[in-house]
């Protein structure tokens, strides 16, 4: 290939490649999802939510998450999420314990595993109990 | 690679022949100038316009609680949503602008006559097509300027004596614009209309390879082609290839177009959405001074300027079935504009009215 035929050949792949750049990311940004809620997020609840024996599901930082008193003034909270393959859990409260619906993962009230495929216990998130609230997160 | 990929395919498919006729072998008029790279100009226009559609659909809500918060949340909260908004909208309007160059032209060079009737009238269809997708996309953000141009557009019809009030009811879904007005105005912009529109440009794009390019009617070389009584090809013998040297003319003119688009989205974005396209729909209150689009600026005068409602929109009829009809009343084979005087002063004419009935409708 000749000097000049090369030097067109790359000057114009430079040009299309910085144009492909210009048109590709904002549409890669367009595409992306939303920032979800920082890191630092803190969700506030009233203790009466959460009565004894029972699990209160909610959003936290974009994702499903329980929390649950399993005794009292006992408080764990999770992310809701089966360490498995992402399916939301449910609480058996006869059972007290998590079950994934998906492949029936059992998970106890503190989120080991008790039996079937999650990898890993639930996630778990701190709890606080300030006055009459408690603080997740 | 290239190569390798090109060899894979030429093996199952004859790819290298359909490529050679298509591109390398295939000849146009030496003298063929830019005003014939239109019609790809337009085609890379409504590639940009499906894309950036498809994505605005991603977040665009088609209801009237959702609608003008979805268009203001993809133009104030999703990363370069307004880029891909101000992208389509200022591309419409650079669409139909293009589209009205490109019939002109057609218009001046005669390339309209036969044997190529059928192209003309697919090309006048895909333009009323293009105005229908402008109309039915204009309702989309719900705001007081889309609510009330869509109220008073489909109230128009009302003026067709007997069928009037059942035309306006059935174009709105209903007796004023609402809900069902949005639903129906959705799927047409969405669904409808660019299945139509694709149908329609595939039969165009056939019509202009299987006719062959008409030469440009100028210069001392140029005679009318002979009149055939069996199908014939126009060919172009010692022409110049359609790639690389025409593609690279055309190549050149899309870029100027994709650079006017993109100048007008960053520096005036404003230009083709007034204030009352940022106002929420009310149908309770009409803004004043609501006019249309620049390009049914003259119809709307049109209709201001007869004594009835009627008489206006026959006038429009009458023009619009005139233009589309053309190839049939004008038969002569002369295409050379100096040996067409009268066409060539209709034609000044016929821009200047649309042009002077523009501008009297801007400022009326």
């Amino acid at each position: 290939m000749g000097s000049r035929r090369l030097f067109l050949t790359t000057a114009l792949g430079a040009i299309g490649a910085v144009l492909a750049f210009a048109a590709g990311w904002p549409v890669w940004r367009y595409l992306s999802p939303m920032e979800e809620p920082g890191e630092e997020e803190r969700i506030a609840l009233d203790r009466e939510d959460v009565p004894l024996g029972v699990a209160h599901f909610f959003r936290f930082r974009g994702q499903p998450a329980v929390v649950l008193q399993s005794s009292p003034g006992v408080y764990y909270a999770f992310s809701a999420i089966c360490t498995h393959l992402g399916c939301i859990v449910q609480w058996l409260p006869e059972q007290r314990e998590f079950l994934c619906p998906c492949h029936a993962g059992r998970f106890s009230p503190d989120g080991r595993v008790l039996s079937g495929p999650p990898p890993r216990p639930l996630d778990s998130l701190p709890v606080t109990v300030v006055d009459n609230r408690l603080l997740i997160g | 690679m290239p190569k390798r990929i090109v060899d894979w395919l030429d093996l199952r498919l004859g790819i290298r022949d359909i490529l050679e006729q298509n591109l390398t072998k295939y000849l146009l008029p030496r003298n063929i100038n830019i005003w014939y790279t239109l019609g790809a100009v337009l085609l890379t226009l409504f590639a940009l316009q499906f894309a950036t559609g498809i994505l605005l659909l991603i977040y665009y809500q088609p209801s009237p609680q959702e609608a003008f918060s979805s268009v203001q949340r993809i133009m104030n909260e999703i990363p370069y949503g307004w880029l891909l908004r101000n992208l389509h909208a200022v591309g419409s309007n650079l669409i139909v602008a293009v589209l009205l160059l490109h019939m002109l032209s057609a218009l001046f060079m005669g390339s309209y006559k036969r044997p190529r009737e059928l192209t003309w009238v697919s090309g006048f269809l895909l333009l009323n097509l293009s105005l229908g997708l402008c109309l039915t996309g204009y309702l989309l953000p719900w705001s007081q300027l889309s609510f009330w141009a869509t109220t008073i557009a489909t109230d128009a019809a009302g003026a067709i004596p007997l069928l009037g009030a059942d035309l306006v009811g059935f174009l709105r879904g209903g007796t004023a614009v609402g809900e069902d007005t949005l639903g129906r105005f959705f799927a047409l912009h969405v669904m409808g209309f660019p299945l139509l529109f694709g149908l329609l440009v595939a039969f165009h794009l056939f019509c202009v390879r299987r006719t062959g390019v008409s030469k440009p009617p100028f210069g001392p070389d140029y005679t009318p082609p002979k009149e055939h009584d069996r199908f014939h090809h126009e060919h172009h013998p010692g022409g110049i290839p359609f790639f690389p040297h025409y593609m690279a003319k055309e190549a050149g003119v899309i870029s100027f177009f994709l650079a006017l688009l993109v100048a007008i989205t960053f520096f005036a974005p404003g230009l083709f959405i007034p204030p009352t396209a940022n106002i929420p729909a009310d149908p309770f209150v009409t803004p004043p001074g609501i006019k249309p689009e620049w390009y049914f600026l003259w119809a709307y005068q049109v209709l201001k300027i007869f004594p009835s409602e009627l008489m206006g929109l026959a006038v429009q009829v009458v023009a619009m079935t005139l233009l589309a009809l053309l190839p049939f009343i004008d038969r002569s084979p002369e295409r050379r504009p100096a040996r067409r005087p009268l066409f060539v002063a209709l034609f000044i004419c016929g821009i200047a009215i649309f042009v002077g009935l523009s501008i009297w409708g801007y400022f009326s």
